[in-house]
């Protein structure tokens, strides 16, 4: 069962290549923000993943809690920044 | 000047939020022992929870709950109690930060003594980091001109 | 039992992952900006709250269990609002809405 989980972290590993590519052209800076909030959600799940693979869940629940509440507030502060007029 | 956010939507999400991010950056402080953690990180999520009430509701809401001085206040007493429990042990008769002196006062065996003894030092870590993390936001987005204080910020600018 | 739970669980991420890379075709493949925010933010919110509830299923009952349940409820409320600030932010900005005709951005 573990290689299994094993196994989704590592399929997610390469949809975040994919992001990467709307991360580096993607026209402006809106597109790049949203990939970045993309990247760390699938993140969070390849944590987990790698803490079956270790065989030690419990230390890297949270260290994924940490990262999904730092997520939140960069996406919060990085739109406030970029809201002023034109 | 941090104005305050004017969507109800943010407001609500980031006022129910707070309190719960504090109580796991506190969870985060004390279970420094067993899973990775300690007072150097907590005090940055207790730190980053201050920023996030400081994006979403302006500086007017957050100067009742955490004004100027006493920021200082807190960054400068959890100095005290590292020091403090670093100079208790030196006057007890062992070396600097020896946690099993500290069993004359608290009436344990030395391994509980040195358990509490570091305990009460991630304490005092985690509250001068939170202080200075939320001193650093603010002077950096603000330039350290409190709103209302203008005239400071004609001589500010005067002497470059 | 033991059988249905680990059955559940395996369902579970499956559909998590099909979620994910639905989401992450629709993020490279979409006109606009505003199109493709749509496609992340409903998308990922989804994806993951599956994913976690196939960890916890998986995990019986426990107190990891319950911390992972609470990374799910925290994911499931903090992205569709970190989603509606970064439009918010889009909007007052100028930038405008794809019509049908134009060419991509």
């Amino acid at each position: 069962m573990n290689e299994f989980f094993v196994a989704v972290g590592l399929g997610l590993c390469l949809l975040v290549f994919l992001v990467l590519y709307r991360v580096i052209f993607g026209p402006g800076v809106f597109n790049r923000i949203a990939a970045i909030s993309a990247i760390g959600t699938k993140t969070l799940i390849i944590l987990l993943a790698l803490g079956y693979a270790y065989n030690r869940v419990d230390m890297f629940i949270d260290i994924s809690m940490v990262y999904a509440l730092l997520n939140f507030i960069g996406c919060i502060a990085a739109a406030k920044y970029l809201e002023m007029e034109r | 000047m941090i104005v305050s956010s004017d969507d109800i939507i943010i407001k609500t999400i980031a006022r129910v939020f707070v309190p719960f991010i504090q109580i796991y950056a506190l969870y985060v402080i004390m279970h420094g022992h067993y899973s990775p953690g300690g007072g150097f990180q907590g005090g940055v999520i207790l730190g980053a929870s201050m920023a996030l009430l400081l994006i979403t509701h302006g500086y007017d809401e957050v100067k009742r709950r955490f004004p100027e001085n006493v920021v200082l206040l807190m960054g400068s007493v959890g100095v005290l109690i590292y020091a403090g429990i670093g100079l208790t042990c030196l006057l007890l008769g062992g070396n600097y930060l020896d946690y099993s002196q500290l069993s004359v006062i608290l009436h344990v065996d030395p391994a509980h003594a040195r358990s509490l003894g570091i305990l009460g030092v991630e304490l005092g870590v985690g509250f001068t980091v939170m202080a200075i993390m939320y001193s650093i936001f603010f002077d950096i987005s603000t330039g350290g001109i409190l709103p209302g204080d203008e005239k400071r910020k004609g001589e500010l600018e005067d002497n470059g | 039992m033991a059988y249905i739970l680990d059955a559940l669980s395996i369902l579970c991420l499956l559909g998590g992952l099909f979620f994910f890379m639905t989401a992450t075709i629709g993020l490279l493949r979409f006109p606009d900006f505003f199109t493709r925010l749509h496609a992340t933010g409903k998308g990922d919110t989804l994806a993951v709250f599956l994913c976690l509830i196939g960890f916890a299923i998986h995990e019986g009952l426990s107190l990891t269990a319950l911390k992972i349940v609470v990374i799910a409820v925290f994911m499931f409320l903090a992205q569709p609002t970190a989603t509606h600030a970064i439009s918010r932010a889009g909007i007052r900005h100028g930038l405008k809405p794809w019509v049908k005709g134009e060419e991509r951005q």
